[in-house]
Formats: structure tokens, sequence, C-alpha cells
């Protein structure tokens, strides 16, 4: 035989545990040249999500914001947490809907702008009028 | 100056209405309500649904011919939804205070210190960040015991001038004592009506009067209980940790360790021990589960390095069994830093149901109730090592959820992946 395999894989809940005991198999007699080099796979929650507290993923609905790479159906990570600024992509509360949105703020005004010619910007009164429920930080666009 | 330890109590306000209004931007300022289990009656009311004279544990069938014409929203539980929103607000009050009791899904107790302005000022920025980050809105009572900063939050909550922060100690003395007098043994926290009863008969009526009590005459006519209760009015503090509880549609365990706990498979065999004892405690109670949250912290006494991980984990179907309740509570283990230094962990089973709404599918029975595989597992690590005997596919995965009415349910935003939030492009 000469192969040592680790702790199965269980599910997700376990796996990494797993992974770091042992993450490929163990030849026998003779160690594995890339056992030394395993330091735990790529987390996409380590580098999309800056805080777990704050950051929530909604599905995008409407070709408005197709000039920024943001299609209908695609995903996106949105962090509460995160000032607003000019030029941020922003999920607005408009008329009790989320509605993305990119956020102009100008010296005559607040802007919500489409990144598609087709659709109209939205102009605020001032940013005391204006509910941003938070930031988009990712589009997770469909390939 | 040296400042004596003090207890912030937070909790948020209508929490499953809040939860709900955390992603439905157009339920605000209307009426809504929560339904408990199988869509039987209000348990949430949001404020403006109290204002139309809806009772709690109102009956559905009773509300839903007006519902209409009050522009009355009715909600299923959404137990997936509240079990992570709840998840997150304990995560970040952790941040504030290496001292957390998650005491229920939607409050906690949090040992603080510092002089009044500072604890006003950290009440108010727990506040601000559990409304920002996670989108709920909460209360902070800060008081000397658990009672008393129960009481504030209370009145934090009742009193628009405390914009939802009390600090007890740094409102003038006669206020207190007025609302004390007002308010009836009632309002207070482990005080049923059957108690009152018995202390109105003693001539006990409000707070004011239960805190001049003798604690040794309350002792020896109630219990040591309510005499814990006396001493925490008149500011002893004197209720510990509660390590099991169980409540409406919840339980917990939670605890403390000796020794710290400092690596994955130390927190591992933790979780497998509650998974058991959850399983056990649901199982007496004649009651399944249908969420679990998973959470651990840091120390009081270890200011540096703290951490409070939590997750929430949606079962796959209504249930008590131990091997499949322990591999859900496995799944904080890959948000435990080796090295950290845990110092208490617990779960919280949510969405609980009876066991006998189960229909009597054999097809979907799950084969572990009966046989204690999960002492048999946890007897056969123990003897031989971890990784000597694993689990397969336990149970049935994504079995259809034919036990319980939920026709109101709003989406599981945040715990799958087909019901996540729209945002409108348009």
């Amino acid at each position: 035989m000469g192969v040592v395999v680790g702790p199965r894989v269980i599910d997700a809940g376990v796996s990494l545990l797993s992974v770091l005991i042992s993450p490929v198999p163990v030849a026998a007699g003779y160690p594995s040249p890339a056992q030394d080099y395993f330091d735990g796979r790529i987390d996409l929650n380590e580098h999309l999500i800056k805080d777990i507290t704050s950051t929530y993923v909604v599905r995008v609905s409407g070709e408005s914001m197709e000039g920024a790479g943001i299609s209908d159906g695609d995903e996106l990570i949105v962090n509460r947490a995160l000032e607003p600024k000019d030029g941020s992509v922003v999920i607005a509360v408009l008329d009790g809907e989320l509605t993305i949105k990119r956020l102009r703020v100008t010296g005559t005004g607040v802007v919500l702008q489409a990144e598609n010619p087709a659709y109209p910007d939205i102009l605020v009164p001032s940013v005391a009028d204006l509910v941003i429920w938070g930031v988009a930080t990712r589009c997770l666009h469909h390939v | 100056m040296r400042h004596m330890p003090q207890i912030a109590h937070v909790d948020v306000n209508c929490f499953y209405a809040s939860a709900e209004r955390a992603f439905n931007p157009s339920l605000e300022g209307r009426p809504v309500i929560v339904l408990s289990n199988n869509d039987g009656c209000a348990v949430t009311r949001s404020p403006e649904a109290k204002a139309l004279g809806i009772p709690m544990g109102e009956p559905w069938f009773k509300l839903a011919p007006r519902a209409k014409q009050w522009g009355l929203v009715a909600l299923s539980s959404n137990y997936e939804l509240y079990g992570d929103i709840s998840a997150r607000v304990m995560e970040l009050l952790g941040r504030y205070s290496a001292w957390l009791e998650v005491y229920s899904i939607d409050e906690a107790f949090l040992g603080v210190k510092g002089a009044p302005g500072e604890l006003l000022a950290l009440g108010r920025d727990m506040k601000t960040a559990v409304r920002r980050n996670v989108g709920v809105p909460v209360c902070v009572g800060i008081a000397g015991t658990k009672t008393l900063a129960k009481l504030a939050n209370k009145w934090a909550k009742n009193n628009p001038a405390f914009d939802g922060v009390c600090h007890w100690d740094s409102v003038p003395a006669a206020d207190r004592e007025a609302l004390m007098r007002r308010l009836s043994v009632i309002e207070i926290w482990g005080v049923a009506t059957r108690l009152t009863k018995r202390l109105n008969a003693l001539g006990i009526h409000s707070i004011h009067d239960l805190s001049r009590a003798d604690p040794v005459m309350i002792r020896d006519r109630f219990s040591v209980v309510m005499m814990r209760t006396v001493l925490e009015l008149q500011g002893t503090p004197c209720i510990p940790m509660e390590e099991e509880r169980i409540g409406r549609d919840q339980l917990i365990f939670s605890r403390s360790f000796a020794t710290p706990i400092t690596t994955a498979a130390g927190m591992r065999q933790v979780m497998s021990v509650y998974g058991q004892q959850a399983s056990a405690r649901l199982a007496k109670h004649g009651l399944q589960a249908k969420v679990l949250t998973a959470f651990a912290g840091t120390s009081h006494f270890n200011p540096k390095d703290t951490a409070y991980p939590s997750v929430c984990v949606p079962l796959p179907m209504p249930t008590a069994d131990p091997v499949l309740l322990t591999k859900a509570a496995h799944a904080l283990l890959p948000r435990i830093c080796e090295g950290i230094r845990y110092a208490r962990a617990g779960i919280m089973v949510t969405d609980l149901r009876p066991t006998g709404n189960q229909a009597p599918l054999a097809l979907f029975e799950n084969p572990h109730e009966e046989r204690h595989v999960g002492t048999l597992l946890e007897d056969v690590t123990r003897r031989y090592g971890r990784g000597s005997i694993g689990l397969g596919h336990a149970g049935i995965r994504g079995g259809p959820d034919w036990t319980m009415k939920r026709d109101m349910l709003s989406p599981r935003y945040t715990t799958h992946w087909d019901e996540l939030p729209l945002v409108k492009a348009a």
C-alpha cells in the first residue's frame, strides 16, 4: 500500500479542519514535496468579506447598471458599514424598494446615476432625504 | 478612579419584525406581525400593529378578515433569517466587551466598565453599530445588576428622551424611584403572573415595594430566585450565568470553560457535547429544531485577542437527532482561530416544533433518532481518537418541509442562495 490518506472530508462544516491536518496524501517512507508548501486554500470569505456582521449578498434585477459591468442576475457583495462617497455604487431605498445606482455628490446636489443611457438619473433634494442601505464592493458577474 | 463593573443589557426592538424590515423597506411604518409556528398566532408586533390594538398571541384566523382593511402585513416565522441576524448582532456586540452572555435570540448581557459618560457613549456606539452593520434597531440598558440593566433597557425603549440608551446610575435618584413606584412587580424580570398575586397579597405591588422588601423574608416565603431579584433591585449583583434555558421558541446551552480552549479540535469536542445535550433536552420536551446557532468567545480577563465567532445553520429538516445537531454545531469550527483562548461557547436551537407534528412517513424518519448513534460516535472517538470514525451523509438532505405551515414566509435572504434580496436596476 504505502499511502496514508488523511481524515476524509466529511462535509463543508468540517472540511477545513481535515484539510489542515493532512492536505495531500502522504507517501510513507518518502515525504511529499508539496507537504511543506501547503498553507490553506484560498478562502473567498477572507478576501471578499471584510466584516461578516455587515456584509450581505444581493441579486440584481434589471439593466440600468450595465455600464458599470453590473448585469441582470449578477450577485453583489454589499457592505452596510461602509460610508457612501461620491462615486460609490450604492443600494438606496427608493419607494420602499432596494435600488442600485451610482451615487454622485456634487456642490449642487445629490444624484443617483444610472449606468445605462436608457435609464434616467434620479435627483435627490439633499443627502438627508436619502436612505442608503449599503455600498456594493464586488460584482459576481455571470460569464 | 476605579469603576465598578456594570452590566449592559442589549436587545433588538421587535426583533422578528425588525429583521424582516431590514430586507424589505416597504414594511417600514406599516403594521407588521410575525406569526408563530404553523402560522398560529402573532408573536411579534411592530409598534404600528400594537397601535391597532392587536394583542400578543392573537390567533391569525381572528385577524385575517380585517388584515386588508388595516393594511396589516402578516409573515410566517423566518427562523433562518432571524438566526443569522441574531448571530451577526451577537458577533458585533462581542467586539464591545470581552464578556458576553447570549441570553436569547435577540438579547445579550455584556460586562462593561468605565465612567458614566463613557458607559453612555459605549451604549450609543453599540446601538449605532448594530443599526448600521446589521440593519436592526436595539436598545441598551446599563446598570450594576442584570435585573436593573433589564429595567433600564425597558425604560430606554419606552421613553424617547433616552434615545434608546439608559444608564441607570446616571438618572437622578428621584426619577428612578418614581419609575419603580409606577411599575408593577410583574414588569420585573423573572416575576410571572402567579407570583404577582402572591406578592400583592403581602402588600408588595410596585417594583419599589419589592426593592424595599426583606430579602430573607422573600427567600422564606418564595424562593432563592426571588430573593436574588430583590438583592439585584437593591444593587447587589447575584444572578449568575445560566447554562441552559428553554424559552418560547428556543433552547440555549452555554458555558464558561475552566481552562480556555485554544484549538478547533478542542472546540469540536465541546460542540459535540452540546449537540448531544441539545438533542437530549429537545427529546425530553418532545421538540424538534429547524435552526441551530453556534458561538464562542474569549474571556474578559484577557482583553487582547478577543474573538466572538458565531454561525447560523438551517437544518435540512426539523430534528432532535444528536448526529445532525452535532454536525450543524461543527460549522463553527472553520471560524475558530488556532491559538486564540476561547473561554466560553454555546449553541442555541430555534424554530422549535412538537415532534408529534411530523407525519409518519417512514421514508423521512431519521434513522439515528432511536439508535444512540451520537453517543456511540463520541465513545468511539474518545477511545480511538479523532478521525477513527466519521459520518457519511447523515440523514436526508433537503427533505421536504411538509410539517410546517409557513404560507407567508419571506425569502430566507441570508441563508439561501436562491432567495437573495433583489435590488432593482431600473
